[in-house]
């Protein structure tokens, strides 16, 4: 990263520190200002709340600004919003969506969550059958389907949604992308409990939803393209950040290490060298592909960082859990919650050892991605696929 | 080598299986949620002979052999591994602990209860300072005239709460495993008390207690065996023990086998059965030849014991590959199901939180890897 970005930067973080000192300055004032000043994302453009710079100085940024006390936008509440809908937004949206969305998105004003997976459609996303049909007299579209796995719905004020608008093609050209309102009427949530025992997903039923088609993104037909932005971004999103070293399940398994000398075992310890090297090893490939992500949306490359992060996830809480002998037996809370956030590393061993699970199947199973890296990225010859040219209509069901 | 099940091993299994398909594993994800099993079903399972099976006839038990008794346990880990728990200490640990060092008396008076359920039992070795290491328990047994008075405390006891007797290892001597005497305390006995241990990652629906000796007084007579050989019972014990352990982690791989066959089989991505995509067949291959190894060695270790040969360190091979084994099937088979795995609802979960469970107790990997290597090498590397 250029020194001369890096100096400007500060600047504008001081300016930002003198103008709105954090200590007299309200919350959302402050928020508003830092948005303004273009310091919420620097990778996005200027008047969206960014520099049009690296994104990795993003990181420079959240430090100095921690450092002086100032608040955040309690990132872990949105992160659909800003790891996957923002980033689809900037690149398919229209000036007026970005206007409309960006700033209440990133201020954490408005909470969002991702209405792509179906019981019939999960890796097959292109398969959903969620219908949006449009209703010219009032220029909005009607949308009728069932969602599943929506992780926050139960929180979420928009989502974004993939949804079928024309069954007669074959299923890749039929879609479209929309930013749906999730306290219209015609949403329903439920709570669908899981493996940690909370219900952090739901179930999500869509009757004749009305969406304006202001809100649709990108052409009629052109959602699997933008679809993938979606997911390519999510697939950075999960495990791609930047992290100091030692940072999440690497760090707490080797907090438990060292706490408790007594439980210490030579196999033990030889799988978490182990551990640790490849967590190191992952933590800088991820630096290098999120540089690589500089300009522009991410591409593929992420599935890789993806891959890796829940693999090393399950094996490093798995270690945890040993670590702990029979006290790992424990579990700190079986009542069914709805969390208010997404925290992999939350809670206690049990927990995290039990939510990693989610990892290698959430954005992308470890097989998609396998597929994913074979032929995206190697290049290899694709997987025989029976259902590409047959009309969505006609597909079994 | 014959590896087929004779006709009454057949008959037990099927009977088993059956039973259970009705009784238990509509009702398991409920009484893993509520912590607790129905205890109802307890003389149901009786009746089928769960707790008698390796008890002599003469004590009211079916004298059933060890690949019978490996079969049951199966069955029950394929269903609920709480259950399992609940059997495999009752009549496994406490009963056979009673059956090969018992008196007379101890037996006429406690094994046809067992076998019956109409008594259950508890094994109470693991106290708070001393997990793997239980030659160094503290819990201490004075003599008093013609009795003994019992003063500790121990932690992670299955069936703590609902026991109606428990064995008790307790230090009547110096220190370390030549100081211990093991001790049938029924737990209705003044000073004793057991606190259910709520929250924990699996085996949820059997009760796991601490206990609380406080001056127990029982007389001379509730000593089993002879004074000083606790530790050499209890180990003993535990071997027996951890072929029933492996035993249930088979019934968990072949319970993911086929839960991820049915479902990798039944849902269509792409236009084809999920079953279709190499890199499932990949995982399902796995946990079928987790299956078999696991199988195979737990009928290798019962097999031993049936023939009356030595069988301490198969049946450690059999409890650390079953029990790794188990935790791999149940990965595979919630991978498997893809966010369906990820839900409460679906047999993965549980299996998974259950199989982790049996890789940390009854002797961890670890330390079945040190009896292992301690018989090859005839050199003891535990510290
Ligand atoms: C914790 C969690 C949170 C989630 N949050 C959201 C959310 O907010 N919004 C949302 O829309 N979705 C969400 N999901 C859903 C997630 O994206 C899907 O579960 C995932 O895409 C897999 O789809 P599926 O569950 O239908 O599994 P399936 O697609 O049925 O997969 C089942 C198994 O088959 C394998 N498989 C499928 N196709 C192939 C193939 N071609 N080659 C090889 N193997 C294959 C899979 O890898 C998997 O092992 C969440 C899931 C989890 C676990
Ligand atoms: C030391 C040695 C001695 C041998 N001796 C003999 C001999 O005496 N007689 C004889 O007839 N042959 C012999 N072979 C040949 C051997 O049987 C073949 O190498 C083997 O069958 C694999 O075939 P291949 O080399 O053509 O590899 P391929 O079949 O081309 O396989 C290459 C890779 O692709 C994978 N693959 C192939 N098909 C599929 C599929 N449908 N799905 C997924 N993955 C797939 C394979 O697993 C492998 O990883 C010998 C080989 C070796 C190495």
């Amino acid at each position: 990263m250029s020194e001369q970005h890096r100096s400007d930067l500060e600047q504008r973080v001081t300016a930002l520190l003198e103008a709105h000192d954090p200590a007299t300055t309200g919350r959302a004032e402050f928020l508003r200002a830092r948005w303004d000043a273009g310091l919420a994302w620097v990778h996005f453009p200027e008047g969206l709340g960014g520099l049009g710079l690296p994104r990795d100085l993003q990181a420079h940024v959240d430090d100095l600004l921690a450092a002086a006390g100032a608040p955040d936008n309690a990132p872990e509440r949105n992160g659909i919003g800003l790891g996957m809908a923002a980033p689809t937004i900037l690149a398919h949206g229209t000036p007026e969506q970005h206007e409309r969305f960006l700033r209440p998105l990133w201020l954490g004003e408005e909470i969002w969550c991702q209405l792509f997976s179906e019981p019939g459609a999960g890796s097959d996303l292109a398969a959903v059958a969620t219908r949006a049909v449009r209703d010219e007299p009032s220029d909005e579209w009607v949308v009728n389907g069932q969602k599943v796995w929506t992780s926050s719905a139960h929180l979420a004020d928009f989502a974004i949604l993939v949804a079928r608008t024309d069954p007669d093609v074959p299923k890749h050209g039929g879609l479209s992308y929309f930013l749906l309102g999730m306290r219209e009427p015609g949403v329903e949530v439920r709570p669908l409990r899981q493996l940690t025992g909370e219900a952090e997903f739901n179930e999500v039923f869509l009757t004749d939803v009305r969406v304006p088609d202001a809100q649709r993104l990108g052409a009629v037909g052109e959602g699997w393209r933008i679809a993938n932005t979606t997911l390519n971004s999510e697939r950075v999103s999960i495990g791609g950040q930047a992290v100091p070293r030692e940072a999440g399940m690497v760090g707490k398994v080797a907090a438990a290490w060292r706490a408790a000398p007594e439980r210490r075992t030579h196999g033990a310890h030889r799988r978490l060298l182990d551990l640790w090297v490849q967590a190191e090893a992952a933590r800088i490939t991820g630096s290098r592909v999120r540089q690589q992500l500089a300009v522009g949306a991410p591409g593929p490359e992420g599935s890789a960082t993806k891959l890796v992060f829940a693999r090393l996830a399950q094996e490093l809480s798995a270690l945890e859990v040993e670590l702990l002998e029979e006290d790992g037996l424990r579990y700190d809370d079986w009542t069914l919650t709805r969390p208010e956030k997404v925290d992999f590393t939350g809670r206690d061993a049990g927990y995290r050892y039990l939510r990693a699970k989610g990892n290698s199947i959430e954005g992308g199973t470890s097989e998609i991605l396998r597929n994913i890296i074979a032929e995206r990225v190697l290049g290899l010859p694709g997987e025989p696929r029976v259902d590409k040219d047959v009309a969505w209509k006609d597909l079994p069901r | 080598m014959d590896l087929s099940l004779n006709d009454e091993q057949q008959a037990f299994r099927a009977l088993a299986r059956d039973f259970l398909d009705r009784e238990a594993v509509p009702h398991r994800v409920e009484w893993d949620r509520a912590e607790s099993v129905d205890l109802a079903i307890v003389p149901k399972m009786a009746e089928i002979g769960f707790f008698g099976l390796t008890i002599p006839e003469e004590y009211g038990g079916l004298g059933g052999d060890y690949v019978t008794y490996s079969l049951a346990m199966e069955e029950l880990g394929r269903a609920d591994s709480a259950l399992r728990g609940i059997v495999s200490v009752s009549s496994g640990l406490v009963g056979k602990s009673i059956l090969f060092h018992g008196s007379e008396e101890q037996k006429q008076e406690w094994l046809p209860q067992l076998a019956e359920a109409t008594k259950l039992g508890c094994f109470g070795l693991t106290e708070p300072d001393v997990g793997s290491d239980a030659g160094n328990l503290t819990t201490r047994a004075r003599r008093d005239g013609d009795d003994y008075v019992i003063d500790g405390q121990k932690l992670y006891i299955t069936n703590g709460t609902w026991a109606d007797v428990a064995l008790i290892f307790a230090r009547t001597g110096s220190d370390g495993p030549r100081g211990i005497s093991a001790f049938l305390v029924p737990t209705d006995a003044p000073g004793f008390e057991a606190r259910e241990i709520k929250g924990k990652l699996g085996l949820r629906g059997q009760a796991t207690a601490e206990l609380f000796l406080d001056g127990v007084r029982v007389p001379a007579s509730a000593m089993l065996g002879e004074e000083g050989t606790g530790f050499k019972i209890a180990m003993s014990t535990l071997d027996k023990g951890r072929l029933a352990v492996a035993s249930g982690c088979v019934g968990i791989v072949q319970g993911c086998l086929e839960t991820a066959v049915e479902y990798a089989t039944s849902r269509t991505q792409f236009g084809r059965p999920l079953a279709g995509f190499q890199l499932v067949q990949d995982m399902i291959a796995d946990i079928s030849l987790d299956a078999d190894a696991a199988r195979l060695l737990a009928w290798r270790c019962a097999d031993l014991i049936d023939r009356g040969e030595p069988y301490g360190v198969a049946a450690s091979k059999a409890k650390l590959f079953a029990s790794e084994a188990a935790v791999r099937a149940a990965n595979n088979a919630l991978q498997v199901h893809g966010g369906a795995g990820y839900v409460d609802e679906y047999p993965p979960a549980k299996y998974l939180r259950d199989a982790r469970v049996m890789t940390l107790y009854e002797g961890t990997s670890q330390i079945q890897k040190l009896l292992i290597g301690r018989d090859e090498t005839g050199i003891s590397a535990f510290v």
